[in-house]
């Protein structure tokens, strides 16, 4: 039987960078077919090629055996191919039903909105969706999101079905929930592509697995007859080791939060009192399941936000509370924040100004009449190669085209290069690759060993389990629960969702 | 340009790429977003949709009865030959360096300061205040004017920097409105208090020599001069120093830069001040150099051409000066063209929108890069 879809030696290049060089990929009808492999492998842009939205360079696609070329999405779409982005195409303040309609490439307006409605209803029934077509967009969670998306796709009548990277936005519960309604739909005679970094997903969700390596085709494997250490090394290239946590007695409390508030924007108050410390030298890890508090927590502790009520103290005696980002920078603080493009780095900026932003207030790269550019040069160039940030072709270039790997390691360069004392770290290996994580928390732990007090706030109870000396469990903007090192995961996986 | 957008980094991260179905297999068009972008090919591709920008509006010159010969005469002989026209292209210059390095600096913040006429308004009437009650000796007398014209246009710029400090007011509604506020009390004061007795026309008095800027010979106005010191202060501040550096981060991303302890109040609070006293010297240098006293109208069109020659210049106040200096000549040609020619002085703000037009549609072509496939 041909395959469902098949692309052989595709080429693509990204202003002289070549993304794809001689990729293939097949998925058959009934199959769910992982592609994995680490961010910047080609993965998202070898499937763009086959949804339609890039031009390959070279290389052929086949649809059930029939050479075509694709001219555009609605192309793809009319060759039942569909494609659910990592950013989905929703309009927002547009309900589930006109976003429906708006993707309905034949136009079949005249049935009638009801019918399509009905449609809708149908479709997102038989899935096991729950959906009202008429709710607006913004109203709906991330996965119910993701949902309008696949329903949208599949009105469409696609029988090939890409989903770029569906888990990195969900909780651990909503993506097996996911992933299920996927095998379902291969059940179904559809061909579900399942792009991926995330190897748990590959070895329990999937058929059979292609793997992707700096923009080829490194691998074709059975999902069963493979396992994880096997798909590392194919994906990296090398094993890779996860750091240890050596065991040091902590210091002095560094940072103490006693019975701090703060609200959302909109006076919604989300963090309602809380109060922990962090010593030196520790990682103290606040697990919890997203949305009870943590981010205006970390706003309020970086000086972002004004908080309620509360205090913190950075050193056991200098008041910090209400402080300016900038006082606090001044005191030792350093923050890796969750949202990388929105708080960490200023995309339109080049990588140099955003690496040197971080300590040009001290006169590092001279006086405030006139900082010395190839200094700032020089420093940045250190960084980068230090830290291991790749795709910095040019110092120069804008950081927004760093991949959110490579952003994160530059955020980590600039905020530990002015030996922080005290560091807030706020999901800091959300959606990055086996090895970038590792570097991650090998930063992290390097801090810890040189004395700095590390505050890990992270949804990822593996990370926090695997790098934290204490934990404390957040719910609904208060400590639920605290355990030492080593923690039990399910006690502590309990009170997350009890108290949430 | 006046959306308080920051930019979609998400989006820019993969490039994005889009072909464009055609009915032949000849080939398609296929867009990419641009890496990196140097330094000469932004300012080709700019150099080439001013050109593009100057062929347009010398066809619509020529289709309105404008010889071509003449055309050339106009624009580039009769310009660097003709002492007199030179001489009138510097001294059109100088307030219109004020208000667009005025305005590049508020920009550079996204402070949309839409206020220059008012703040103009206000200089001219602090200077003309100087003048009229006579404050000081004669030998100061200029200088406190400036001082005075300065101090009245920051004055004027407090009032919507800190509504939106204080309450997120939108300061482009403020600044405009502000605008007539200012006109008003400009009327109220020519029409009553300040109304010249000599010939009892809308006017103030005629200054006094030592209150006029004076010439400096070769064809230059100490205006020019004045203008030009400036301009090198504010490039100096915005391009060289940590205060510039600073307002880079403010204008790409203000969440971030307040995250990395960038004082964003500051860097705002100093480049909106300093873009109100300029605007207030544009008021000043037309009242003192070229009317030599204060009239009704003297602020007309500078606001629009101040907010153009910023964005022409990218907000860089070096080459605020340069446009500046060129959207002189197309006033003095244009002049010249409504008495020759019978062209309408419409005419020359019609050149100055396809201009305007033209660079804005070249941003594509700087961040993507087009060509052909197959």
């Amino acid at each position: 039987m041909a395959a469902a879809l098949k692309v052989v030696g595709v080429r693509k290049s990204f202003d002289g960078f070549a993304a794809l060089d001689g990729a293939d990929f097949e998925v058959q009808a009934g199959e769910v077919h992982a592609l994995l492999g680490e961010n910047g492998a080609g993965k998202s842009s070898l499937m763009n090629v086959a949804a339609g939205l890039y031009t390959p360079e070279s290389g052929r696609i086949f649809v059930n055996g029939e050479e075509i070329v694709l001219t555009g999405p609605r192309d793809a779409t009319a060759r039942r191919i569909g494609m659910v982005h990592q950013e989905f195409k929703l309009v927002r303040p547009f309900t589930v039903l006109e976003n429906v309609l708006l993707a309905d490439w034949h136009g079949r307006f005249a049935p009638g909105v009801r019918e399509i409605e009905s449609q809708i209803r149908r479709q997102a029934a038989e899935l096991g969706f729950d959906i009202d077509p008429k709710s607006r967009i913004d109203e709906l969670s991330i996965a119910e999101r993701q949902r309008v998306e696949i329903i949208k796709v599949l009105l469409a009548g696609a029988r090939i079905l890409i989903l770029d990277e569906p888990t990195a936005v969900l909780t651990d519960e909503e993506a097996v929930r996911l992933l299920t309604t996927a095998r379902a739909l291969a059940a179904g005679g559809a061909a579900v592509v399942l792009v991926t970094h995330k190897l748990g997903e590959v070895t329990a969700f999937t058929d059979r697995v292609t793997v992707m390596r700096n923009g080829r085709t490194v691998a074709l494997l059975d999902s069963s007859a493979t396992d994880a250490a096997e798909l590392t090394r194919l994906a990296v290239g090398t094993t890779v080791t996860p750091p240890r946590r050596a065991s040091s007695p902590p210091g002095e409390p560094r940072m103490t939060v006693k019975g701090l508030q703060a609200a959302r924007a909109d006076g919604h108050v989300t963090v309602a009192g809380i109060t922990f410390h962090v010593r030196a030298g520790e990682i103290y890890g606040l697990a919890g399941v997203g949305g009870n508090g943590q981010t205006e927590l970390v706003e309020a502790l970086t000086g972002v936000r004004p908080p309620l009520a509360g205090s913190v103290q950075l050193d056991g005696t200098c008041d910090a509370t209400a402080a300016s980002a900038e006082h606090l920078r001044e005191r030792g603080l350093a923050c890796i924040p969750a949202d990388r493009f929105g708080y960490g780095v200023a995309g339109g900026l080049s990588v140099i100004d955003n690496f040197c932003i971080g300590q040009i207030s001290d006169g590092t790269y001279g006086s405030w009449m006139h900082p010395d550019r190839s200094k700032m040069r020089n420093a940045t160039a250190g960084a980068v190669s230090n830290f291991d940030v790749q795709g910095v072709r040019n110092l120069r270039q804008r950081a927004a085209l760093l991949s959110g790997g490579n952003v994160q390691k530059l955020i980590i360069a600039r905020e530990f290069a002015r030996n922080p004392k005290v560091i807030v770290a706020h999901s800091p290996s959300r959606g990055l690759d086996v090895r970038a994580c590792a570097a991650v928390h090998e930063r992290l732990l390097k801090a810890r060993a040189a004395g700095a007090a590390v505050l890990l706030i992270s949804d990822d109870l593996d990370e926090v389990l695997n790098l934290s000396d204490r934990i404390g469990v957040i719910a609904r903007g208060r400590i639920a629960a605290e355990f030492e090192a080593p923690a039990d995961r399910q006690a502590v996986g309990r009170t997350m969702v009890h108290h949430a | 340009m006046l959306s308080n957008t920051a930019p979609v980094a998400s989006n820019a991260q993969a490039p994005l790429v889009k072909g464009r179905g055609s009915g032949w297999r000849m080939g398609r068009i296929n867009l990419e977003v641009r890496q990196q972008m140097s330094p000469w090919y932004q300012a080709l591709t700019l150099a080439c949709a001013v050109l593009v920008g100057f062929a347009i509006s010398a066809a619509l010159l020529i289709a309105a009865g404008v010889k071509p010969a003449a055309l050339f005469d106009e624009f580039v002989v009769e310009t660097f030959t003709d002492s007199e026209n030179l001489h009138s292209i510097l001294f059109q210059a100088a307030p219109l360096i004020f208000v667009g390095v005025s305005a590049a600096l508020a920009f550079r913040v996204r402070f949309w300061n839409l206020g220059i006429e008012g703040q103009m308004i206000w200089g001219g009437i602090a200077a003309t205040a100087v003048s009229f009650y006579g404050i000081g000796p004669p030998a100061t007398r200029l200088f406190l004017m400036m001082l005075f014209a300065a101090l009245a246009g920051m004055t004027w710029i407090v009032i919507p920097l800190w509504l939106r400090v204080r309450w997120r007011v939108n300061e482009i509604i403020v600044t405009l409105l502000l605008n007539y506020v200012a006109l008003n009390f400009l009327l109220h004061l020519l029409y009553g208090p300040w109304l010249d007795p000599k010939d009892a026309f809308p006017h103030s008095p005629q200054f006094r020599a030592f209150e006029r800027l004076p010439e400096l010979g070769f064809g230059i106005s100490s205006a020019l001069v004045l203008a030009l010191v400036f301009t090198v202060l504010s490039g100096w501040l915005v391009l060289f120093t940590r205060f510039g550096f600073y307002t880079k981060f403010v204008h790409d991303n203000d969440r971030m830069a307040l995250a990395v302890g960038v004082p964003i109040g500051l860097v705002t609070l100093v480049s909106a001040l300093f873009s109100g006293a300029l605007s207030a010297l544009a008021g000043f240098v037309i009242a003192a150099a070229q009317e030599g006293r204060l009239t009704q109208s003297f602020f007309e069109g500078y606001g629009f051409s101040g907010i153009l020659i910023a964005f022409l210049a990218r907000n860089n106040p070096i080459a605020a000066m340069v446009v500046a200096i060129l959207v002189a000549v197309l006033f003095i040609t244009g002049r010249s063209l409504q008495v020759f020619y019978q062209i309408p002085f419409a005419m020359v703000q019609l050149i100055q929108a396809i201009i305007v037009i033209s660079v804005a549609a070249s941003e594509f072509l700087m961040r993507h890069r087009v060509h052909w496939v197959r």
